[in-house]
């Protein structure tokens, strides 16, 4: 039982939720899987004045393809985002990062919607999200607008979300055939949050090379290394591809899992190891 | 605040009255006494609360219990019809030792269940991920894992 008193609303249409949301701004705490807000509610930690949940409607949970895109709802579960076809097919990453989230029961009741909004820093998708390129889309009452998953994450734990609005679809480019991708992460113990992510992607023909790294600064940062590809991946390529990783987690934090020295050459580690066994698998096609 | 709720619990549809701020576990145990739901941690880590919310488990002290409305919930109270008539994984587990206390087995038991739903012969490996949200203090998993492995084979039997 939660202590502090909170109101509640379950609405089952995308327009009634949002006409919620405008009407109580601020004091409105949106609940999809409760994979997070429930554990910091019942905590203390957060104190939501009313929670509107978002379980019940169904039209936010959905994965289509749409011309050279995926569009997946926001109340997508972890389990159906790693098992869906369509992601299967033409987003493998995306299925990688779910089906490596937590345990069973998180998967089963936890959304790609909430682990996106909430944005810890050692999410599973944001990685991902970054090196698919993804857009997401911000509904409110007064209209709705696209962000670009790189331009999203604002601090930590913070994003482009504004009072009113809601996440309510990711838009995901579809990979090319031989597209190489590979997701990795840094974690002791299964079903802990990673310490280290590094999630690659290499472009068909090895043109373009980018990796999305999570854990290492408060948001998810891309690298783009298609500049080392140059001679193919030899271990020159593949030391640059580690140092620029390592760069690029100037801003990583220290906490008991890893001081921020340690998590800069995992990064590098990681970085490494993802672009070449996304080569691997784009060369076993 | 209060909420009236319509939800099928173990196959029996009801109308609950909850407070908004009971968590699934709550309203199994304290309004309906299902009490072979645990509460571990409270806080979505352990899997001693696990049950079943629309044929998958959920950590049901991370559920609210008002969302449970027009839902279908199952506990282990709903696997079996007596202490006689075990459903086979539950078998297992006392003809294996699959436990000791006890306190982490109702949930342990669900998430054996899915798994097996879902994938009759699982290694040994993919047993251990299918439970890998749920916590044991005392058997070191060892003789859970042997007990699903039992069960698995029992049901293939069976079936
Ligand atoms: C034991 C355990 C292990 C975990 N391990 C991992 C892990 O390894 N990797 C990982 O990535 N995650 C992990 N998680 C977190 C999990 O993925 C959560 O599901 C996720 O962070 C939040 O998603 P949710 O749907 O549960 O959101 P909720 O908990 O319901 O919401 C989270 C936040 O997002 C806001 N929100 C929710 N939906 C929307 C929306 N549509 N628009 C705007 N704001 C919204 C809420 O108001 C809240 O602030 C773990 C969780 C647990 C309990
Ligand atoms: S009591 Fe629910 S996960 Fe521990
Ligand atoms: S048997 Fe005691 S916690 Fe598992």
């Amino acid at each position: 039982m939660i202590s502090q008193e909170f109101d509640f609303e379950a609405p089952s249409a995308l327009p009634e939720a949002l006409a919620l949301l405008a009407r109580h701004g601020d004091d409105a705490t949106l609940l999809s899987g409760g994979m997070s807000l429930m554990p910091m509610t019942t905590l203390g930690l957060v104190q939501p004045g009313m929670i509107i949940s978002l379980n019940h409607i169904a039209e936010l949970d959905y994965v289509r393809e749409d011309g050279n895109e995926l569009r997946i709802g926001a109340l997508t579960r972890h389990a159906d985002v790693a098992a869906d076809p369509l992601i299967g097919a033409h987003a493998a990453l995306l299925a990688e990062a779910a089906s490596l989230i937590g345990d069973v029961q998180v998967r089963n009741r936890g959304t790609i919607g909430g682990s996106i909004a909430h944005a810890d820093p050692a999410a599973n998708y944001l990685p991902a999200m970054l090196a698919l390129g993804a857009r997401l889309r911000l509904q409110s009452e007064a209209g709705e607008r696209s962000v670009e998953a790189k331009d999203f994450v604002k601090g930590i734990m913070t994003t482009a979300i504004e009072t009113g609005e809601m996440l309510t679809e990711i838009a995901i480019p579809k990979l090319a055939a031989g597209t190489g991708c590979s997701y990795q992460r840094l974690v002791r113990v299964e079903g802990n949050f990673a310490i280290v992510i590094a999630a690659a992607i290499t472009e068909p023909g090895r043109k373009a090379a980018r990796v999305g790294l999570g854990n290492v600064a408060p948001g998810p940062v891309l690298v783009d290394v298609s500049g080392h590809l140059g001679n193919g991946l030899d271990d020159a390529a593949l030391a640059a591809i580690g140092d620029a990783a390592f760069d690029a987690a100037a801003e990583a934090a220290s906490d008991l899992a890893g001081d921020a020295n340690y998590r800069r050459e995992m990064a590098r580690v990681f970085a490494r190891r993802a672009v070449q066994s996304a080569t691997d698998a784009a060369d076993a096609g | 605040m209060k909420k009236s709720i319509e939800v099928t619990v173990n196959g029996k549809s009801q109308s609950v009255e909850v407070d908004t701020r009971m968590v699934l576990a709550d309203m199994l145990r304290e309004n309906l006494r299902l009490t072979g739901t645990h509460i571990g941690c409270g806080t979505g880590s352990c899997g001693a609360c696990t049950v079943m919310l629309d044929g998958r488990t959920v950590k049901s002290c991370s559920v609210l219990a008002a969302d449970a409305d027009g839902r279908s919930v199952q506990t282990v109270e709903g696997l079996s019809t007596s202490a006689v008539s075990l459903h086979p994984v539950q078998e297992a587990m006392v003809e294996n030792q699959g436990l000791q206390c006890g306190y982490c087995t109702p949930g342990m038991v669900l998430s054996a269940v899915e798994l097996l739903n879902k994938n009759p012969d699982p290694t040994e490996d993919e047993i251990r991920h299918g439970i890998a949200g749920n916590l044991c203090r005392c058997t070191g998993y060892h003789f859970v894992v042997t007990s699903i492995q039992a069960a698995a084979k029992s049901m293939k039997e069976g079936a």
